[in-house]
């Protein structure tokens, strides 16, 4: 698959938002993640994948992840995440954050179109 | 993901190997090439080249080792932080533990708590007077950089040391390069009259540059210039800041103001002094100009000042002053022909030196603290030898509950912070309660230090008294928390997992251990006790020193006459006389004299000398010798004994005046020969000559310690043609009285001198036998302080050696129990435990024999006729310590001999 230029700039923050959403669905690897996000969103919304990589380990020690040695389907040792109780009142804070951003941003947009 | 890992967290964390920087490091590798790799073959399956696909998910994945370097940071910052959060977790979890362990043997947590606060308090409260009075700084900005000046004569007598001359000043202020600036001083009390009763003020008479080498600074108006300081000029005056508040209630109209201070008349108050402002040696009220007259012909005198003070220019060093000083002295000859001969350079010796200034204020005093810091020091030492034994003791009776952790998988960090918190725990309860002690300490030390102690007003407890007892006590905390782990360290003993594994012959090495403790207890315990014997015998010797007078039942009475009113010498002699017949009237009152010093507070200090028919040889000095002035009844009153006859009233009216001489003095210039008749007179050869009339007993007038003082007392008033001293309007009383305490009539005495002249202010109203103590103040300080000192370590050795004895009792009832089932007789069996008590303290007396001989010797210089090495204290005390090793040892000695066979053969 060719590389193409990310028609969406991820905003700063966004990701650890996607991140959350993702692993609410349950334990998953970092390039689980990946897959995740890139099916979810019909891979318009393209990371840098070592990006992934900090920003996992950053949420980890924020207490919002937990981190696990396990085994693949192919049986290939991986290191899996999950979230925390705490990393669940996280993505409960930021999708609400998420949505009256947008909203705002939707309004004053509204806005500008009526004038 | 197990389900109890997810409930429990810490569980997991618990199982988890440990962490390191290194498979942290790993971990990361690993899980970003899981990631490629994954993704490599992802893009195969769909069809790409391995080449192709492996650049396709690098490309995709972005720069692989920055990415690899910020998770590795974060990494490494949590493993820190989580690190921090475990020790700090496990710190409290064992000192909660620590407190519930503590307080289930309360007994050992106070003996241990209390030895240690005994140890750190007293090493707490010695340490803030040496800091206080030796270690700080003097209260001047750069004090480094003063130093004072002296005279050695060593000619004279080896350690005399003469002031400057007025000549010398002005020389050594204009040609020594090494001083930026040179100062002067003298103190007087004075009589001052501001409104209302006249009062005495603690007068600083100092050059206008003595501000500049003190750096003295005004709070309010301004400080006297050289200007104010010229001889001629309208005195001016400085009020001290602390008197300004204290009896002009802070008034800044105060400044301005004129005040009547005795000899200098009006006084204008210029100023008010920075607050804390002093002499180097001490408290001033008043500052007033010294107004030396550079003019005045130069004298070889050297009792014109207190103190000439000098401030090193930058990049002087005190040797080089030091040379400069020396050399430029070498040049008075030349300068002053008329004062200074060389052959008095050659004869006395006479040089010029400088010390730094807080050497001079601090002077012997350092060597006392110094000694008694050492002392505490070694009471602190015993202290820990005993709780370190408490300790051990203890460790031994958790032996199991160690092997039991060590089982467990406890490592030796956990241990030893499980034993570090206790041991922290109890060193910081015994520090706060050694705080305690050392505050009520200093108190007492304060009350009961010698007058000369400078600086004793500034000593408290500060946060530096404060942490050097939390840094003693954790010291002593972080070593007797490890005593245990050292022993634990051994690995898992697994006979003492075995409920009774107590082997009789595992205890031998900690027997030794134990028994070294007691020995260097001991130790150090003779050492402190030889010390404070040497003091207590000089002491008793000193005590045993006739001084030359009788104290008992003397009141000294200090008055100053005006001096507009007493202008001439008949005037002083008519008051005095007066005083004398109304105070004899007073009922309990014996006899009253009258002296401008008293023997023990004066007596130093010497004028030229001479001789009837002994002409001075050329290029010789005359002697220099104390000279006093004394009104009639001053021998009597003081009850020295006089040969001879001492001048009366009748004699005293300028006719014929005979002067007393001392027997140390009669000796020196008449050997063999009777003195009685003999010319002497001071300052000025030739025709007429007083005549000896007495010679009062030999009298130690600068100290018990010293030699007996060769003076000579004069008339007050003046025999006509001789040289011509002012009147002595500053006079001693000496009241002799049938009272035990002699400041009974003191209310009487000032009564007295209401009636005659209500300007006259009483300066002091002192017993002599308090001017005696405070003679030998040093001596009794440092015995009080080393006897303190010893009776704590004696305590604390007994204790220990009762606290180890009876363990070895313990732990041998078994043997003991077999002793006297197979017919050991009582005694036998009592005399065991105590010889071996006794066996422990020889050793111990041995060594602290050696130690003793060894270092006694630092408290030479405060001994009074007793050697450093003095074989009857040192036996005495030797004797003493086995005594009480025997003693210490008989309690548990009883207990053993109580032992019931049958009882502790089963228990075994």
């Amino acid at each position: 698959m060719p590389m193409q230029p990310p028609d969406l700039d991820l905003l700063r923050g966004t990701l650890d938002l996607l991140i959350l959403r993702t692993l609410s669905w349950g334990p998953m690897h970092g390039l689980a993640v990946l897959r995740w996000i890139e099916q979810a969103t019909g891979e318009r919304l393209q990371i840098e994948e070592g990006a992934l990589y900090p920003a996992l380990h950053r949420m980890e020690q924020r207490g919002w992840l937990e981190a696990e040695w396990g085994y693949t389907d192919k049986n290939r040792r991986a290191k899996y995440y999950r979230l925390t109780r705490a990393g669940r009142a996280q993505l409960a804070a930021e999708l609400s954050k998420w949505s009256r951003y947008t909203e705002a941003v939707g309004l004053l947009l509204a806005a500008e179109g009526g004038a | 993901m197990s389900g109890a890992a997810d409930r429990w967290p810490g569980l997991r964390r618990a199982f988890r190997l440990p962490r390191s920087r290194r498979r942290l490091r790993d971990a990361v590798d690993e899980e970003l090439r899981f990631h490629l790799e994954e993704r490599v073959e992802e893009l195969m399956a769909r069809g790409m080249e391995r080449a192709q696909a492996e650049r396709e998910a690098r490309a995709r994945f972005g720069d692989v080792e920055e990415y690899r370097a910020q998770t590795r940071a974060i990494d490494e910052r949590i493993l820190r932080e989580d690190r921090r959060m475990e020790l700090l977790d496990a710190l409290g979890r064992e000192l909660r533990q620590a407190v519930r362990t503590l307080g289930r043997s309360r007994g050992f947590t106070a003996l241990a708590a209390l030895t240690l606060a005994l140890g750190v308090g007293a090493t707490t409260a010695i340490y803030t007077v040496l800091d206080a009075v030796v270690l700080r700084p003097l209260p001047y900005a750069e004090a480094d950089r003063l130093v004072a000046l002296s005279s050695p004569v060593p000619g004279v007598t080896p350690d005399a040391e003469w002031g400057i001359s007025q000549a010398g000043y002005f020389h050594f202020r204009d040609s020594v390069r090494s001083f930026e600036s040179l100062g002067a001083y003298s103190r007087g009390r004075l009589a001052m009259t501001g409104e209302g009763q006249a009062e005495l003020v603690e007068a600083g008479i100092v050059t206008a540059s003595l501000f500049d080498v003190l750096r003295l600074r005004p709070a309010l108006g301004r400080l006297f210039t050289a200007a104010d300081d010229q001889p001629g000029v309208a005195p001016v005056g400085v009020l001290a800041h602390e008197y300004w508040t204290q009896r002009f209630g802070a008034d800044p109209a105060a400044v301005g103001r004129t005040v009547l201070v005795d000899p200098f008349g009006a006084v204008q108050v210029v100023g008010v002094m920075q607050p804390g402002a002093k002499l180097p040696d001490q408290p001033v009220d008043l500052w007033l100009p010294r107004q030396l007259d550079p003019a005045a012909p130069p004298q070889n005198s050297h009792m014109v000042f207190h103190g000439v003070v000098a401030r090193l220019r930058p990049g002087a060093t005190l040797p080089a002053a030091q040379a400069e000083l020396a050399r430029v002295t070498t040049a008075f000859p030349r300068r002053f022909p008329t004062a200074y001969s060389e052959s008095f350079l050659r004869e006395t010796g006479f040089t010029t030196k400088a010390v730094s200034l807080r050497d001079e204020v601090v002077g012997g005093t350092a060597t006392v603290l110094w000694i008694l810091l050492a002392a505490v020091g070694l009471v602190f030492a015993i202290a820990c030898a005993n709780v370190a034994n408490l300790f051990l003791v203890r460790a031994e009776g958790r032996r199991r509950e160690i092997a039991v952790r060590r089982a467990l998988g406890a490592g030796r960090s956990h241990l030893a912070l499980h034993f570090l918190a206790e041991s922290l725990l109890l060193a910081l309860a015994a520090a706060a309660v050694a705080l305690a002690l050392a505050q009520a300490g200093l108190r007492l030390l304060v009350a009961a230090a010698p007058a000369g102690l400078p600086r004793l007003a500034e000593v408290q407890l500060g946060w530096r008294g404060a942490a050097v007892a939390v840094l003693c006590a954790v010291a002593a905390a972080l070593a007797f928390g490890l005593v245990p782990l050292v022993r634990a360290a051994r690995g898992v003993d697994v006979s003492t997992l075995r409920e009774g594994g107590r082997g009789l012959s595992a205890s031998r090495g900690r027997h030794a251990v134990r028994g070294a403790f007691v020995v260097a207890q001991v130790a150090l315990a003779l050492v402190l006790l030889a010390a404070a014997g040497l003091m207590a015998e000089s002491y008793r010797r000193l005590r045993a020193v006739r001084p030359g007078f009788d104290a008992a039942g003397v009141l000294a009475v200090g008055i100053s006459l005006p001096r507009a009113r007493y202008d001439s010498y008949e005037k002083v002699a008519a008051f005095h006389r007066d005083l004398a017949a109304r105070l004899r009237a007073l009922p309990r009152v014996r006899a009253v004299g009258a002296g401008n010093v008293v023997p023990l507070a004066g007596y130093d200090g010497c004028s030229i000398v001479f001789v009837e028919g002994r002409p001075v040889a050329p290029g010789r000095e005359p002697p220099c010798i104390g000279t006093h002035f004394v009104a009639p009844g001053y021998f009597a009153a003081l009850g020295m004994r006089v040969r001879g006859a001492a001048p009366g009233w009748a004699e005293t009216q300028g006719a014929a005046a005979g002067v007393v001489v001392t027997q140390a003095l009669a000796r020196r210039l008449w050997p063999g020969e009777d003195p009685i008749g003999r010319g002497i007179k001071c300052c000025q050869d030739g025709p007429p000559y007083y005549r000896v009339a007495g010679v009062a007993e030999d009298v130690r007038g600068s100290g018990l310690d010293k030699p007996p003082t060769e003076a000579v007392f004069f008339p007050v008033v003046p025999l006509k043609g001789t040289m011509l001293w002012s009147p002595q309007r500053s006079m001693s009383v000496l009241v002799r009285t049938s009272l035990s305490d002699p400041t009974a009539v003191a209310p009487a005495v000032r009564r007295v001198l209401a009636e005659m002249d209500p300007s006259v202010p009483l300066g002091s109203a002192e017993p002599m036998s308090r001017v005696v103590a405070k003679s030998m103040a040093r001596t009794s300080f440092t015995m009080l302080l080393l006897g303190v000192a010893a009776a704590m370590a004696l305590v604390l050795s007994a204790v220990g050696i009762y606290g180890v004895i009876s363990y070895v009792v313990g732990q041998r009832r078994g043997e003991i129990g077999i002793r006297i089932a197979l017919g050991a007789p009582i005694a036998q069996v009592k005399r065991l435990v105590v010889l071996q008590s006794v066996r422990l303290a020889v050793a111990g007396v041995a060594l602290g024999l050696a130690a003793a001989l060894a270092s006694t010797r630092v408290l030479a210089s405060l001994l009074f006729e007793v050697s450093p090495t003095d074989p009857r204290v040192l036996a005495l005390v030797a004797l003493a310590l086995v005594a009480l090793a025997a003693l210490a040892s008989y309690v548990p000695a009883r207990r053993a001999s109580r032992v019931d066979p049958a009882e502790a053969l089963r228990s075994e």
